[in-house]
């Protein structure tokens, strides 16, 4: 004789979540430009930053078969980019001979661009660019996430830093971009 | 002034141009499964390349009568196996793309440079060492077995030549580990930070 379930046991199993593919193609569609602009700050080289792309979304794709929905996808999206991004900047430091700088040493850098307004846009994007390339990843982590209109709580719940240590973080960004910037995004 | 400057410097970011690549699941799983194939062909190339060495002493094991030489030989073989045996289990211990998500770019970033200082501050342990009984033996063997003073004079070239090229990864290692510190501490410090500071106050 077959056994037939009832409708209180049918109640307590869970529904099947999302696929695998499923949370990867969710996100790729949702946060695909982010991840592009993100694989720009991490990498100068148009080639070598098409591969780091794809490897993001490698990682991402990989990494979603783990995904136990403690946090959001975009929180988890952008640990997993960022923690990419970091070891292509590991891994670069030993063929370039690059100095990377944290946001203090950036406050005090004199730089010949510095308030002189740029001519339009794409250079003041470019003069943007630069500046996040110079960053040592986990500041570059914090002005990137800054850049995408994050909240400091999301930062930190991304970066691991404590609210305190974000919030001092961000004020040295916005006097860095109001410093760098201020002439030269509002003229374009 | 500076706000909007900034909420000009953040727009000015969100908007500029981007390709629009769209990879699908299928291309993506191609690339996981390449990436895999990657890590396993450079995995035998390092073996390969061990075991090309290993080759070049067992035909010199089999070919020279001479017993202290043989030892010598023996002992570069058993080096090179504990040399392969050890770049498996560092190779294996590798951080997987699946704890990427579940750490904090702290964490994470942190783990990576841990990972490669013990690497790199262990070189000597599991790399260099290893070789070390061989080169000693072949070194006596050379003196004893060879005659005088050719046996001594090719001992002392051979054995300084290794020395200098130890000392020198030595001192290159040393140097890294240094850096991977500084780096390490520098994280330690943002992530022990107290919670709040004298430069919370909003810039508006």
């Amino acid at each position: 004789m077959a056994d037939y379930l009832t409708v209180s046991t049918i109640q307590t199993i869970p529904a099947a979540g999302p696929t695998q593919d499923e949370l990867y193609q969710d996100a790729a569609r949702n946060y695909g430009a982010a991840l592009e602009r993100l694989a720009r700050a991490y990498e100068a080289h148009p080639e070598i930053r098409r591969d780091l792309l794809q490897d993001i979304h490698v990682a991402l794709w990989r990494s979603f078969a783990g995904f136990d929905g403690r946090c959001s996808t975009r929180t988890w999206m952008y640990r997993v980019a960022h923690n990419v991004g970091a070891s292509h900047v590991l891994l670069q430091r030993r063929t370039r001979s690059q100095t990377l700088v944290g946001l203090e040493e950036l406050e005090n850098l004199p730089d010949a661009t510095s308030g002189q307004p740029a001519a339009d846009r794409t250079q003041a994007l470019d003069r943007l660019l630069s500046l996040i390339q110079h960053l040592k990843p986990l500041d570059r982590h914090v002005i990137l996430s800054y850049l995408e209109g994050l909240d400091a709580a999301e930062i930190g719940e991304i970066t691991g830093l404590s609210p305190g240590n974000v919030a001092t973080k961000i004020h040295r960004i916005k006097a860095v971009l109001a410093h760098q910037f201020q002439h030269g995004v509002h003229n374009s | 002034m500076n706000e909007t400057s900034n909420k000009q410097t953040q727009e000015l970011w969100q908007s500029q141009p981007v390709e629009g690549i769209k990879i699908s699941a299928d291309v993506i799983r191609r690339r996981a499964g390449k990436f895999e194939r990657r890590i396993y062909w450079r995995n035998i190339r390092e073996y390969a390349s061990s075991l090309v060495a290993a080759i070049f002493f067992a035909y010199f094991f089999a070919t020279t009568h001479i017993v202290l030489f043989r030892i010598a030989y023996a002992l570069f073989i058993a080096g090179l196996a504990w040399v392969v045996f050890q770049l498996h289990r560092q190779g294996s211990a590798k951080s997987m793309p699946g704890a990427m998500g579940t750490l904090t770019c702290l964490q994470f970033f942190r783990a990576e440079l841990e990972r490669q200082r013990e690497v790199v501050a262990n070189v000597w342990s599991w790399y260099l060492a290893p070789l070390v009984p061989g080169f000693v033996a072949i070194t006596a063997a050379s003196v004893i077995a060879r005659p005088y003073p050719a046996g001594l004079v090719a001992a002392t070239v051979l054995d300084a030549f290794v020395a200098v090229v130890f000392l020198l990864v030595l001192k290159m290692n040393r140097r890294a580990v240094r850096c991977l510190q500084r780096m390490i501490d520098e994280l330690s410090a943002a992530e022990n930070q107290p919670q709040s500071g004298e430069r919370m106050q909003p810039t508006t």
